[in-house]
């Protein structure tokens, strides 16, 4: 099992790599759960899953017993039961959940979208292998809105900017909720240089180099997953990056060897 | 806090949080000119779109929308198409940007004259002569 | 006059900003930027460079914690919380906590 969070400075790619990555996850390991958290779509377009603003149901949760959480799922909803009424099917049968459909009014958030924090702590960890990806910046990162996460990626480009953003998020590893792992995924790179720029400003390794990669500029100005326009150096890199995360942080094969959990 | 800033000569640029979280809840009238930057993608262009109709319900001015790294006229006109009742002005693609960015720097320093920089400058004009 | 940018993360909106901070600035306006963001950049485009733009930004991470204390006035703001840009723009961080989405 999977459970990996893609996080970054907005722009940085994350849900450009994300989406891929859950796709190509799933045609490996099956199910997979794409999980968006964002307000705004932007794992959608790189699954390929047509954006959909129906927001879910105010119904869907009550209010919580004195001094806890505010909003609970009602009873007899379940995190199973609200996947299963709630998530979208995607393409490479990626189940696609998301919190956002924001639009315009919205000045204090829906009713609905408190269920889904509730879903994301409550799921049955074993039952899916899951994709996440984080908005932009690292509020929600340090929030903990990626506990379901074993593995967290910052995601980060050779500028200043993303760097800097990608230092903040290194300080997940410190917090309540740590995940397990903290990696580092380069992108935009065009240089050998940058790869060894962003793992010295991070002190990390960076454990997968996507390439600036002109085809996906282009799927994005058509509005098509990478995965759906023409497959080159973008989509070859993620689906390295899937092997290296399978071969290093999948949790069944963690607690065969380790005997740990 | 934006809003409570008081009113004077001199020109307050503020750069919010990326999103539009920060615009919803930004008390209306805060500002007098409102630019949405837009990349010429669907994805971004999405953003902006709803950027821009909160920006309008809330009264925030006058709203120009920014089609920034325009690689060509298809660019500019998917922009255009996607805001046809916003005035919208390009920013050409520029390696001078991507330069700056990856250096830490300001475009400005880095080359004053680029075709960005110098398209910004206009932008900046035309508010000023706009007030 | 006061001037929102916004945008998509990755837009370009920060880039801009700076810009057109720095323009109205050679333009002989007297310019504030202000930096909104929770990881505020903004010096970064304004020319402040990177170890100015890392102080700023721990200073935003510290009043977030509620670790520094709330300027009264904008002009306390603009002293505590700021710093000087090339062409005379000043730049500041928010000092004013955005409630977090739920939890």
């Amino acid at each position: 099992m999977i459970r990996i969070a893609f996080a970054g400075k907005g722009g940085a790619g994350k849900s450009s790599i994300s989406g891929s990555f859950a796709r190509l996850l799933a045609r490996r390991e099956q199910p997979v759960l794409a999980v968006d958290s964002d307000p705004l779509p932007g794992m959608a377009y790189s699954l390929g899953i047509p954006i959909d603003d129906r927001p879910t149901p105010d119904d869907v949760v009550v209010e919580g017993p004195e001094g806890g959480v505010r909003w609970v799922l009602r009873p007899g909803l379940d995190a199973a039961g609200f996947i299963d009424t709630y998530a979208t099917p995607g393409p490479d049968n990626v189940q696609y959940l998301q919190f956002g459909n924001t639009w315009g009014h919205v000045s204090t958030l829906q009713r609905g979208q408190h269920a889904w924090s509730q879903v994301v702590k409550e799921m049955d960890p074993t039952a899916w292998n899951v994709v996440g990806d984080l908005p932009g910046g690292s509020r929600q990162a340090m929030f903990g809105w990626a506990k379901y996460a074993d593995v967290v990626a910052i995601v980060v480009e050779p500028t200043a900017k993303s760097i800097h953003v990608a230092r903040q998020l290194r300080n997940i590893s410190n917090a309540t909720w740590a995940p397990a792992h903290v990696v580092v995924v380069a992108n935009r790179v065009d240089d050998p240089t940058d790869v060894a720029r962003i793992s010295d400003a991070l002190e990390r390794p960076v454990i997968a180099a996507v390439p600036n990669d002109p085809l996906v500029t282009d799927a994005d100005k058509l509005a098509v997953s990478p995965l759906d326009h023409r497959p080159g150096p973008f989509v070859d890199a993620v689906e390295q990056l899937v092997a290296v995360v399978e071969s290093n942080y999948d949790l069944d094969t963690q607690e065969r060897t380790d005997g740990t959990s | 806090m934006l809003s409570s800033v008081p009113e004077s000569d001199t020109v307050i640029v503020a750069d919010l949080e990326a999103g539009i979280g920060t615009l919803t809840r930004l008390p209306e009238a805060s500002v007098q000119s409102t630019l949405v930057v837009v990349e010429p993608t669907p994805r971004s262009i999405d953003v902006g779109q709803r950027a821009a109709l909160v920006a309008t319900e809330r009264h925030q001015g006058h709203i120009t929308i920014v089609a920034n790294k325009v690689a060509d006229e298809d660019d500019v006109n998917r922009v255009r198409d996607s805001f046809a009742e916003f005035d919208v002005v390009a920013v050409p693609e520029d390696r001078v940007m991507i330069t700056a960015d990856r250096q830490g720097a300001s475009p400005v320093d880095v080359d004053p004259d680029a075709p960005a920089v110098k398209a910004i400058g206009e932008i900046a004009m035309k508010m000023i002569a706009a007030q | 006059m006061k001037i929102a940018v916004v945008g998509k993360g990755g837009s370009g909106k920060t880039s801009v900003s700076g810009v057109l901070a720095r323009s109205l600035a050679r333009g002989g306006h007297s310019v504030v930027g202000l930096d909104c963001d929770t990881n505020p950049n903004l010096g970064l485009s304004l020319g402040v460079g990177d170890l100015e733009t890392e102080r700023l930004l721990s200073l935003r991470d510290q009043i977030d914690e509620g670790e520094q204390e709330h300027a009264h006035t904008w002009d306390d703001i603009l002293e505590a919380y700021g710093t000087d840009s090339p062409d005379g723009v000043r730049l500041t961080v928010v000092n004013r906590i955005d409630n977090p989405e739920p939890d």
